[in-house]
């Protein structure tokens, strides 16, 4: 187990180092400079910018320099936000993220999950027929089409929560509705099959057969086991939140990592889109590594595929 | 081949309905244009944003062009997108699991640790950078689609893979010395058809989804062309002014995906249950 | 000595804060909420570069003049001026008792360290070329003379002499601009470029920077050492880069003024809002600018064909429906004391310009077995994508065969600079000056010229009108320059902007403006 464990470090690391490596070169290479503004700049204006910047160093220099500021923690300044390096900005931006998403992965584990046990009682019911058809319909309305609709009518009409910001917890109401919607239908197709091929299993049958009530054989002898899959699907399902963080973000104007990307991507602010994408990499290999290791905790099969 | 897919269509009233549905969405998108007495390109100044009528079916967009041709062109589009993209993950994604599956050892641990790591990747915030980055081109956009999601893809292939490497006529061809290639080719590959046939049903409403996104920033698809993902995110734009601009090119792009999720769905149901069958008879 | 008295200013600041603060509650405790339209990228005012952080930087700081609350030009920290005959020599004698927000007394000698900052090379101000026109500038800035040469002194603690290269009637104007602010250089010393975190904050204008949260808000808090009263205590300005969001959120409550809403829903806001719609013009110029070096648009046929089929009218009454006004001179017609050159195809029928259209792409070579081609580039955003497809949509009658290209908006122009594109949208926001505007097609005026324009008999006339001190001279000699440039085709002027807001009717004080000033210090909570 220890040495899974560590195998499983290792290659995180790697990965790590090769993303941020690629990301980096990635952005040299586009055309175009940071300082491109929207009013005219003359050629010893654009000099002055760059060596401010160390953009005027060879490549290699420039990513040593990068390298070596990573290991220490540091982003580096922020090319458009001039008055904030990306550390700040991310220190700024991350818990407005990082609490989107967990209350949206919440939210969504516990609407799919249940939606999932009550289909998967019963497959081939009426009643699953009709879940599995809304979750259907979940999956097909995008979250672009969502979450407008949505503050039309929770906050302009009916002006239950407020239109945008993140003042108060009341504020990431419906953005996290809006981004656990998608989610939670995922999480109840998952949660339905595991649930569908449990209840055939020879234990369940006796359970039910011994008369035990129905809350408890789910909870007791059922879960354990039908919710193994959803383990591993919530390793790509950060990848989906984190897509989703950024639609919500842009929609209902939440200050988070989501919003930086993408007004850094357009800026071509390349340390910030650098910084966030390394934040980004970061988050979404601790968190498939926990969900490896919690797999490996959890299914002894590939303890054993990991020794031979 | 032709059989088996009747037989699925008829194997309950939803498939039935899904698939019936389905074929007039693309019959719409093939045929509507040209039924249409409207060109999708020309503007009509004096029927700006107007409403549904006689004459414009679905009314018409900011410029005064009609919406149901636009719609259906979009409708093209997007299909055009989904199936390159879909396209390029099958032609990675297949030769990658089966290559990995077949090999096996070593290099089917680094080949499925790439898989992994690519993974971790918010895949369509790459998209978004290379678009960025090089600019609205509509193949760089379908490639780059295609690029992130094949990953799924050659996993599948890989577990069916060995599943079958192992199996007794693999076996027999490998000790006549055949080679791999031919393995794969005439063993391999029609065993995985069936999975695969879902994976693409599935992979389409992802695709479809991500390109809207991409436009919902703005960086999709390039006018006077369009898509579904531009007419909604345009539509979104407009939605209290000029709903109809959302209703209809949204009612469409989750018909569509609708359906194929529904059909991919059922048709894997119905693909287990025929092996599970005929394991059993 | 000096830290006792650095506390013991803080001491006081405080003290006055909590002073204010208890006095002023029961009065004005309300934040004002305003949407601005997007994220600033720095408070510095020497190193901005957008219009969005003008607006927070016209509350944060003040300079020798400023606007009042109709946009119109006032004395600002400068109470009076005088100009040399030759219009080399300007004075400005500083208002009486001038203080920074620290309570320190702001001296002409803040001013000298200001605009010399501008120009230092290591500041690396992306707009110091806003005040080339101060002696020697332009060399100190690229770093080959001292900072000392700059043609600005202070003789006494109240006077300012600022001395140019050459004549230039609409300093006053320019110094409207956040680069010629000043900037607290006891404070700057200390704390390096830090001085603009909130924590350490300092300036001269009638609120002070308290809280910052990216892409969240600005905060700000009045300045109890600013001249002037003010109404408002606190205002807090939200970036909101969505139209949409931002019509949601003062529909809900939350903002008491947006910068704009979605253009669909105008009609609706002249029902619903109509005590809170704001729609005035923008002194602004809307055009298109063709690459006068790729072919076929280095061919004037192309240009004036392309132009003649423009119907300015329909793109703003039928298309935009924003209240923006058609455009048929390149510099605005809105230009105080200036009379814009029209397009000479103005007093044709549109079928007669059709026809004239169609003989001039032939002419050129063009025809419906070789449609012209081209590529037309445009920022994003709603507003954009329907202009730029109306104007394909008329070029289409010449069987033209043109495609869009959308960025964003600093992309757009950086490819605009690079000149790499065929047609382009392009707007310019600028001074109450023609010459503002004229001067973007000077052939040596870099790469803010996009279209690379070059005529040598415009440029001529224009450099004869720099050396004119005489307003009057001077624009009536700018006019002939525009006079060729409308017969060139450079360019096709479309509209000016209108700017279309939503302000609460619980604000007074807030005046529609050409310049689209609105300072808070203006503003008042109606009782």
């Amino acid at each position: 187990m220890r040495q899974y464990v560590i195998k499983r470090l290792l290659f995180a690391a790697i990965t790590f180092f090769v993303i941020v490596t690629v990301v980096f070169f990635l952005l040299r290479l586009a055309p175009g400079g940071p300082f491109d503004g929207e009013r005219r700049m003359p050629p010893e204006i654009e000099a002055n910018l760059k060596a401010a910047y160390d953009l005027d160093a060879p490549l290699v220099v420039q990513y040593g320099k990068f390298l070596m500021r990573l290991v220490q923690g540091d982003l580096g300044p922020s090319f458009k936000q001039k008055d904030f390096s990306v550390n700040d900005l991310i220190a700024a931006g991350l818990p407005v993220s990082a609490t989107l998403g967990a209350a949206a992965l919440v939210m969504a584990l516990v609407i799919g999950m249940s939606i999932g046990i009550a289909a998967g009682l019963r497959p081939g019911s009426a009643f699953d027929g009709m879940l599995m058809t809304v979750s259907n319909i979940n999956l097909a309305v995008p979250t672009i089409v969502a979450a407008p609709l949505m503050v039309l009518i929770f906050s302009v009409s009916l002006a239950w929560f407020p239109a945008g910001g993140a003042d108060t917890a009341w504020h990431f109401v419906l953005p996290s509705i809006a981004l656990a919607i998608p989610l939670s239908a995922d999480i109840a197709r998952i949660m339905r099959g595991g649930m569908a091929e449990v209840s055939l299993e020879p234990h369940v049958k006796t359970a039910h057969s011994k008369g035990l009530p129905l809350p408890r054989i789910i909870y007791r002898h059922m879960l354990p086991i039908a919710s193994t899959p959803l383990i591993s699907y919530l390793g790509p399902a950060v990848a989906v939140l984190l897509t989703g963080t950024v639609v919500a973000e842009q929609v209902f104007d939440l200050p988070g990592i989501g919003r930086y990307y993408v007004q850094a991507a357009l800026n071509r602010d390349y340390t910030l889109v650098m910084g966030v994408t390394i934040v980004y990499a970061f988050a979404i290999l601790t968190l498939n590594l926990l969900v490896d290791i919690a797999y490996g905790i959890i299914d002894p099969r590939i303890r054993v595929a990991s020794r031979a | 081949m032709l059989n088996t897919a009747l037989d699925f269509v008829r194997s309950s009233k939803l498939v039935m309905f899904a698939s019936a549905l389905l074929l007039s969405v693309v019959l719409a998108a093939v045929f509507g244009p040209i039924i249409s007495p409207w060109d999708g390109e020309a503007m009509d100044w004096e029927a700006l944003e107007a409403p549904p009528s006689a004459s414009h079916w679905f009314g018409t967009d900011l410029v005064g062009r009609d919406l149901f041709v636009r719609t259906m062109e979009g409708a093209r589009v997007s299909f055009t997108v989904a199936i390159i993209a879909v396209t390029v993950s099958l032609c990675i994604g297949i030769p990658w699991g089966a290559a990995a599956g077949l090999i096996g050892g070593r290099t089917d641990q680094l080949m499925m640790r790439i898989v992994d790591g690519i993974y971790c990747l918010p895949g369509i915030l790459i998209v978004i950078l290379l678009v960025v980055m090089f600019g609205r081109n509509q193949y760089l956009l379908f490639g780059a689609l295609g690029a992130i999601s094949w990953l799924t893809l050659a996993r599948i292939v890989r577990g069916q893979t060995l599943r079958l490497r192992n199996a007794a006529f693999i076996e027999a061809a490998r000790s006549m010395g055949l080679s791999t290639s031919h393995i794969l080719r005439r063993h391999v590959i029609p065993n995985v058809i069936g999975p695969i046939v879902v994976y693409t049903t599935l992979a389409i409403p992802g695709v479809i989804l991500a390109e809207s996104f991409i436009s919902f920033l703005g960086l999709g698809i390039q006018e006077p062309d369009t898509s579904w993902g531009v007419l909604v995110s345009d539509g979104t734009q407009t939605m209290e002014s000029s709903p109809w601009l959302l209703v209809f090119p949204g009612t469409c792009l989750a018909i569509t995906i609708w359906c194929l999720n529904t059909l991919g769905d059922r048709l894997r149901d119905y693909l287990d249950n025929r092996t599970t069958h005929r394991q059993s008879s | 000595m000096h830290l006792r008295r650095l506390h013991w200013l803080r001491l006081k600041v405080i003290l006055a804060c909590i002073a204010g603060v208890l006095f002023t509650a029961p009065v004005s405790a309300q934040v004002l909420h305003i949407g601005n339209t997007g994220e600033p990228q720095t408070l510095d005012p020497h190193r901005y570069n957008l219009r969005l952080e003008e607006t927070l930087l016209n509350d944060l700081f003040l300079g020798l003049t400023t606007f009042d609350a109709r946009g119109q030009l006032v004395p600002g920290a400068a109470a009076s001026w005088q100009v040399s005959n030759d219009g080399l020599v300007w004075t400005f004698t500083l208002r009486e008792g001038l203080q920074w927000s620290d309570g320190t007394p702001l001296t002409a000698e803040d001013f000298v360290y200001s605009f010399r900052r501008l120009q230092d090379p290591n500041t690396a101000a992306s707009l110091a070329y806003f005040m080339y026109m101060l002696n020697n500038a332009p060399a100190i800035n690229r770093g080959a003379l001292p900072l000392e040469a700059l043609g600005v002194r202070a003789p006494t603690p109240t006077t300012l002499e600022l001395t140019l290269s050459q004549p230039y009637p609409y300093l006053l104007e320019r110094l409207l601009y956040p680069t010629a602010f000043p900037v607290p250089r006891h404070i700057i010393a200390e704390h390096g470029d830090d001085w603009v975190k909130p924590q350490h904050w300092v300036s001269n204008g009638a609120y002070v920077l308290t809280d910052w949260q990216p892409q969240g808000y600005v905060n700000m808090a009045s300045n109890p050492h600013f001249y002037a009263e003010v109404g408002i205590s606190q205002v807090r300005y939200y970036p909101v880069v969505n139209e949409q969001s931002a019509y949601n959120r003062y529909r809900s409550g939350e903002l008491h003024a947006i910068g704009a809403f979605p253009i669909g829903e105008l009609d609706n806001a002249r029902e619903n809002y109509a005590d809170a719609l704001q729609v005035s013009d923008l002194l602004s110029m809307m055009y298109l600018v063709f690459n006068t070096e790729r072919a076929p648009f280095d061919d004037v046929r192309v240009r004036q064909a392309l132009s003649l089929v423009i119907d300015q009218a329909i793109l703003t009454d039928k298309v935009l429906r924003s209240g923006a006004k058609p455009a048929y001179s390149f510099a605005p017609a809105l230009l105080a004391g200036y009379d814009a050159v029209e397009l000479p195809h103005q007093s044709q029928t549109s079928a007669q310009r059709l026809a004239a259209a169609g003989e001039l792409l032939q002419a050129a070579g063009f025809n419906r077995s070789n449609p012209l081609k081209l590529v037309l580039k445009h920022v994003n955003g709603v507003e954009n994508k329907k202009i730029n497809l109306a104007i394909t949509g008329m070029w289409r009658q010449l069987g033209v065969q043109a495609s869009l290209q959308q960025a964003e908006l600093r992309n757009h122009f950086a490819e605009l600079r690079q000149a790499n594109f065929d047609v382009a949208w392009a707007g310019w926001v600028g001074e109450n000056n023609p010459e503002h505007y004229l001067t973007l097609l000077q052939s040596d005026i870099g790469n803010v010229n996009y279209g690379r324009f070059n005529s040598p008999a415009f440029d001529e006339i224009l450099r004869d009108a720099q050396t004119m001190a005489s307003l009057t001279e001077r624009n009536q000699r700018l006019r002939q320059a525009e006079a060729l440039v409308v017969n060139d085709y450079a360019v096709i002027p479309l509209y000016t902007s209108a700017v279309r807001r939503l302000v609460s009717p619980q604000l007074s004080g807030w005046y529609p403006n050409l310049r689209d000033v609105h300072q808070v210090r203006y503003l008042r909570f109606e009782p």
